[in-house]
């Protein structure tokens, strides 16, 4: 298992004051995970965490894809880990890297590309306008879509959505 | 009160609206007042964050810059679009190295994050007006068992949310103790509903879900009281196909917390659009009366 110093240097720079180096292995946040016990830790945060903190950059993108994305962002993790840990702001950054690899789950590119031309995650639809209007409601306020999309697309986010 | 903006969430606005009628409503009875602004998707916390962790930063600033522009604070219906707002707050305030690389973005369309208002929970909002949710009460809920589940945005990660104790909220329990129901627990309030995980691995998400009503179902709850949509939908939704897989019966009707306080301010069920919940209401209904 090699450590990669590059990808270590970016799981420490998401912490400014280094917590992640306090993991002491014990184990809590896989204990409270609903998601580790559901999958026998097919799913397990305090693994991610080691490999994360040793920079074992290959052990964690070779190995099957629920062992990243199988977390429900649920935050019990953070809040129970001992010290202080905000583990899933380390998974976010493994997921950001899964999905610039083109290798997260379908439905974060579908998602995003929803996002990315309607500036919603769920458009508008005519049937549930007229809903609306029927429970007295008004208009939803339209968003700017051109704007959404030029901030997205200077920020290459397009590059990273996929499929059609 | 000062008028917030509503961030009503596109989940809510552009596919369960009847959520944002009965939260509308209740907002009128207790003087709560909101006006509109062109948001975009918040955008979703366990998705687009995961993603991309700058994108997300960007187009949430930009709904809070939206906001700042009126200088007033957000009123959201959604743990999720909360979550969202909250974080990219927190993170921004926090962090002026990002700050500045998000501004300079935001600069390109105009538009630039200052940090100068607050969002807020409507649950958070509710919770310092129990007094009036008890005054306007007309059909007390005597009799009526609840079951409350928070969800995990409302209160997680505690030291951004700011709201309610993160492993044991208490919040949600006043509110359905202010309109005269009777809260019953039943030991899963902070087990999430199972919605993310769903999104990738749907039978990972079930086996979440079964554990929920599981022990909802066990402690004899007449309902199941919410207040995000994502836990909504997973709650009433899916509880059908939860049935079929499990060969269990669960029938537990899920209202907005919203719901339950209109419904004792007793606005009828007709206005409130509970017949576009998949999981029927209507014993609900009638024990109310
Ligand atoms: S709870 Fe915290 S300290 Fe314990 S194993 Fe998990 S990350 Fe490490
Ligand atoms: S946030 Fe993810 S890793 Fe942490 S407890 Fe929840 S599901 Fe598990």
């Amino acid at each position: 298992m090699a450590t990669d110093f590059e990808f270590r240097k970016q799981v420490l720079d998401m912490h400014m004051s280094g917590v992640i180096k306090y993991c002491y292995q014990c184990n809590r946040c896989t204990d409270y995970c609903p998601v580790a016990e559901v999958t026998d830790n097919a799913y397990n945060p305090r693994q991610n965490i080691l490999n994360a903190l040793l920079g074992f950059k290959d052990a964690i993108f070779s190995a099957e894809k629920i062992a990243i994305w199988g977390c429900t962002v649920c935050d019990t993790c953070d809040e129970v880990c001992p010290q202080n840990i905000e583990l899933t702001e380390i998974f976010k950054l493994l997921k950001n890297h899964s999905v610039a690899s083109g290798d997260a789950p379908d439905f974060y590119y579908l998602q995003a590309k929803t996002i990315f031309e309607n500036a919603k995650a769920v458009p508008s639809q005519p049937a549930i306008e007229r809903r609306r209007e029927q429970l007295g409601l008004p208009a939803v306020a339209a968003p700017d879509i051109n704007e959404l999309t030029t901030l997205l697309k200077n920020m290459g986010i397009d590059k990273k959505l996929k499929g059609e | 009160m000062a008028e917030f903006k509503m961030f009503e969430g596109c989940m809510i606005g552009n596919r369960i609206p009847f959520i944002e009628a009965s939260c509308r409503k209740v907002f009128d009875k207790l003087g709560i007042a909101t006006s509109q602004a062109p948001f975009s998707c918040c955008p979703d916390p366990t998705g687009f964050a995961n993603f991309d962790n700058d994108g997300w930063l960007a187009v949430g600033a930009r709904n809070l810059a939206l906001a700042e522009s009126e200088g007033k604070d957000i009123i959201s219906l959604c743990n999720g679009c909360s979550n969202t707002l909250k974080l990219v707050n927190h993170t921004l305030k926090h962090d002026s190295f990002k700050k500045d690389k998000i501004n300079a973005e935001l600069a390109k369309i105009g538009k630039e994050y200052k940090g100068t208002i607050d969002v807020k929970h409507f649950v958070s909002v509710l919770k310092g007006e129990l007094e009036k949710i008890k005054s306007s009460t007309v059909k007390p809920l005597s009799g009526l068992k609840v079951a409350c589940h928070p969800g995990c945005h409302y209160m997680r990660p505690s030291e951004v949310m700011e709201t309610d104790d993160p492993m044991h909220p208490i919040d949600l329990k006043e509110i359905v103790t202010a309109c005269g129901a009777t809260v019953v627990d039943y030991g899963e309030e902070v087990l999430c509903c199972g919605s993310s995980v769903s999104n990738a691995y749907e039978d990972h998400g079930m086996a979440i879900l079964k554990k929920k009503m599981d022990a909802v179902k066990k402690a004899g709850a007449d309902c199941l009281v919410v207040n995000c949509p994502a836990c909504f939908q997973q709650f009433d939704g899916k509880q059908r196909d939860l049935s079929k897989k499990f060969e269990e019966e669960f029938k537990i009707p899920i209202l907005y917390i919203s719901e339950l306080i209109a419904l004792g301010m007793g606005i009828p069920a007709d206005e409130l659009g509970t017949k576009f919940h998949r999981t029927r209401v209507s014993d609900i209904l009638e024990k109310i009366g």
